[in-house]
């Protein structure tokens, strides 16, 4: 074992070199304290300056809009989403004034006015991909994005060296301008301050996702991770580049749907595209990426079995869940297994990994090996539109050993139901 | 910055770059490192509860807490209820089926003195293993009436000790004097429903197991509409066995330098319980103020000085445990440090092992600078050893452990409870506190 700070694939609440906010919901066409609002904080706790990026992705992983944010040492930054998406107002920072440093930057003149306010055009197409995932009317049949009527996507944080304008699409990003120093922190609060469908708040802490190990300049070192949180983007012969940790695909998430309280659950689910990086209108392996298997266990522990499952008796397909990059389905949709008893409350056994259908090795090289997708999972319970809770589900096993959780897969099926106890 | 180099130019360098250097060994195995995350564990903590037990169900602020077994076999759970001095005012067990989820009510077992009541009788569910499937159960493991109501004296007692701190010494206290019943929550995997106290070296010997496959969550409720409205909820701490897996006082070798019940584990195997232990510095957000009149209180739950006795009187040293003022550091929005000014002679504040206090406000955390700013993040250096103190039970001069939480709330409608960011884990020196000398900010 390892006693030491980042020397493990565990994901805990310890200063990161990145941040994943894994989804977002805000809503256009009213005013801010009306809107439904993602509100998501970052705090530099080191003593040097530090450069963040904050990436702007859609529901199908597509990077609708990327900033800088230039830290000073020990700064802390909060950022709205509706500010962002509905205004175009990008926090605005300037390494202007600051004796602050950090050896590891290479150009900070760019950091000078960072951020600051989209022009119109910018904003519309903003707005337009995290709502109806196109981009611009001459690419009417290119959809990165999913429609529905709130803006929804994730967002990324890395730390960085400079305020260059490089996409995260481009291989230069991961090689030049990406650092590994944990030193991020940070947390969300999603709000709903409709007194009809909401009146009430859920936060957590952001996902932090440490560099293993970490430090250096950008494009140095390396890691023994067996691969890292951002394989799909790194180029050809260094595919471990970022030394991201990976994230899980097993993860055991409660709910409760009923009962007294008229209690109800999201579960908001982050899942890696399964399509390559450069593929942006390749949409089909993103929209609707399969779900291996999801056991719902009731109150009296009765499963039911979901996903990519096979019929003992034909082999065939008998369900077939499945999800995009991002999205917050309620427990009591068809995506999940049903309720097999009158309990309302229980938890499910979550295997995320989108391999069910063959789909992630591909010639096209999505993933750099054979390896389950990673993801990410937090509850949303609410209920009498006054008490909302977020909290992160479970993780059974960690990235980087792939078979965690595996038992709960061998569920028999169909369920036979119990009496309640 | 424009694009510096040509795509296949970064290809090269990104190719050297990875084969030119000697990869650091690190830990890709499960239950292997000190890091405390949301995995299934051996032990969880709940830091801190609240119970309002006076008032109606309807009304009473409470805490609700569920545990989750994540495994396929049976496991007991042995859950203790702690004053927020350290002492455990009551245990009792609970027998979990495989995959069973299992929620506690704290206004139940508080106001109403009724226990989740399991058995080992119980009908498994389908995909469970068989009741007595687990290897490293006791041979007998009592457990076909596990809770159940206590009587009304000993829910009074119990009442009694969580609100007043009075138990049967009448000239000393187990824990704090407060309105509500406060305190925190342990629920430990073992090996049958013996009724051992955690201050027995039997229990740690004998009772305590090291699978780690327990999961939970709280929710802490407040209904009133004019003190709150609103609801927060956050995993409970989840700490790991490392190694996990064996027979109760199954002595395996841990790396860890020390671990989670230091306190109370046998003099002859204080590593004993091989639980992970948790970290003395955090970094705690916090809003005061604005349009929305938000708040921000830090539950702090810290590991007491007094070891495994029952002698009551001895807790009172759990109710001032110190913190060094200097180790706490408030920075606004601007980064403008606000730190107390003080000599290491005057800089001790006291906090007891739990407690919910207001970031904004009291001797204890920094004042707000004079920015006008309403939000920013503390340093927390919490070990407890500031100079002077030298009385503990730890095994090795180290930091003393601890947990925070940060809750806020707004408008008498939003809450939200999310765990503070650990800024080393707890196997580890703390990072220093940053040399920052109290002054006047210096932006507006």
């Amino acid at each position: 074992m390892t006693i030491e700070n980042a020397a493990s694939c565990d994901i805990s609440t310890t200063p990161s070199a990145t941040l994943l906010l894994p989804y977002f919901e805000v809503e256009l066409g009213k005013r801010v304290n009306d809107a439904a609002n993602t509100i998501f904080t970052i705090i530099n706790t080191s003593s040097n300056a530090q450069i963040s990026r904050v990436t702007i992705w859609t529901d199908y992983g597509f990077p609708a809009a990327w900033f800088n944010i230039f830290m000073k040492p020990y700064d802390v930054q909060a950022i709205s989403l509706w500010d962002v998406i509905s205004l175009g107002r990008l926090p605005r920072t300037s390494n202007s004034g600051s004796t602050a440093s950090n050896p590891h930057f290479i150009v900070t003149e760019s950091c000078a006015s960072a951020g600051g306010d989209l022009s119109p055009d910018m904003l519309a197409s903003l707005q337009a991909m995290l709502t109806t995932g196109v981009r611009s009317a001459d690419e009417a049949t290119c959809h990165v994005g999913g429609a529905h009527p709130m803006a929804v996507g994730y967002v990324t944080v890395d730390v960085v060296n400079s305020c260059a304008n490089i996409s995260p699409l481009d291989i230069a990003y991961y090689s030049q301008i990406i650092l590994f120093d944990n030193v991020l922190t940070g947390d969300y609060e999603r709000i709903n301050p409709d007194a009809n469908t909401g009146n009430y708040a859920g936060g957590n802490p952001l996902v932090h996702i440490k560099a293993v190990p970490e430090g250096g300049a950008a494009g140095s070192g390396s890691t023994s991770l067996p691969y890292t949180f951002y394989d799909r983007f790194t180029p050809t012969g260094g595919r471990k580049i970022d030394r991201r940790q990976p994230l899980p695909s097993a993860f055991a998430a409660r709910f409760i749907q009923g009962g007294t309280g008229k209690f109800q659950t999201d579960y908001a689910i982050w899942r890696e595209a399964a399509a390559p990086a450069s593929s942006a209108c390749s949409t089909n392996n993103v929209s609707a990426m399969p779900i291996s298997s999801i056991v719902r266990f009731d109150e009296s522990e009765n499963p039911m079995v979901g996903g990519a499952t096979q019929s003992a008796t034909t082999g065939g397909s008998i369900g077939l869940a499945a999800l995009p990059s991002t999205a917050a389905p309620p427990t009591a949709s068809s995506v999940f297994p049903p309720l097999s008893s009158q309990g309302v409350a229980g938890w499910m056994f979550l295997n995320l990994d989108n391999r069910a259908a063959g789909i992630s090795v591909s010639g096209n090289n999505t993933y750099s090996s054979a390896r389950p997708s990673q993801n990410w999972v937090i509850i949303h319970m609410r209920a009498e539109g006054r008490y909302g809770v977020d909290y992160d589900a479970t993780t059974l096993a960690n990235g980087c050993t792939p078979n965690g959780g595996a038992e709960v897969m061998q569920v028999p099926q169909p369920q036979v139901k119990k009496a309640v106890k | 910055m424009k694009r510096l180099l040509l795509p296949l130019a970064l290809l090269f360098i990104a190719t050297i770059a990875s084969a030119g250097t000697v990869a650091k060994p690190i830990i890709t195995e499960n239950n292997a490192s000190c890091e405390i995350g949301n995995y299934p564990a051996a032990t969880l903590l709940l830091p801190y509860f609240e119970v309002d037990y006076r008032a109606s169900s309807n009304t009473a602020v409470t805490t609700v807490f569920t545990v989750v077994n994540t495994s396929r076999s049976p496991q007991i759970a042995r859950v203790t209820i702690w004053t927020d001095y350290g002492y455990p005012a009551m245990w009792f067990s609970c027998f979990l089926t495989g995959y069973d989820a299992q929620t506690f009510s704290l206004y139940e077992i508080i106001a109403r003195g009724i226990l989740p009541f399991t058995s080992s009788n119980y009908q498994r569910g389908t995909a469970s293993a068989e009741n007595s499937a687990n290897g490293n159960f006791h041979s007998e493991i009592w457990c076909e009436r596990a809770g159940g109501s206590l009587s009304m004296p000993m829910t009074e007692r119990l009442q009694k000790i969580l609100s007043t701190g009075k138990r049967d010494e009448p000239n000393c206290r187990v824990g704090g004097e407060h309105p509500n019943a406060i305190g925190y929550v342990t629920i430990d995997v073992v090996n049958s429903c013996g009724i051992d106290s955690p201050l027995d070296q039997s229990y740690w010997r004998e009772v305590l197991l090291f699978d780690n496959v327990l999961t939970g969550d709280y929710e802490q409720i407040n209904p009133d509409p004019t003190t709150g409205n609103y609801a927060g909820g956050s995993p409970l701490v989840h700490i790991r066995a490392v190694p996990d897996g064996g027979v109760a006082g199954s002595v395996a070798a841990t790396a860890l330098p020390y671990t989670f019940y230091d306190r109370y584990t046998p003099a002859d195997a204080k590593k004993i319980d091989r639980r992970q232990p948790l970290p003395a510095t955090f970094a705690a957000r916090w809003i005061e103020g604005g349009h929305e009149s938000f708040h921000t209180d830090f539950t702090i739950w810290r590991e007491g000085v007094v070891g495994a006795t029952k002698n009551e009187c001895e807790y009172v040293r759990n109710a001032t445990l110190p913190v060094n003022r200097s180790s706490v550091i408030r920075f606004d929005e601007q980064d403008n440090p606000s730190i107390v000014a003080c000599g290491q002679e005057t800089c001790a504040g006291t906090l007891p092992v739990v407690s919910a206090t207001a970031a904004g406000g009291g001797s204890l955390f920094p004042p707000l600078a004079s920015s006008n700013d309403v939000g920013g993040w503390m340093w927390l250096g919490l070990d407890n050893r500031v100079p002077g103190s030298t009385a503990s039970a730890y095994s090795t001069p180290r930091p003393s452990q601890n947990w925070v939480t940060v809750q806020m709330y707004a408008e008498g409608r939003y809450a939200v409870d999310f765990d503070a960011t650990a800024l080393a884990n707890g196997c580890t020196a703390p990072p220093a506190t940053p040399s920052i000398v109290a002054k006047t900010p210096d932006k507006q």
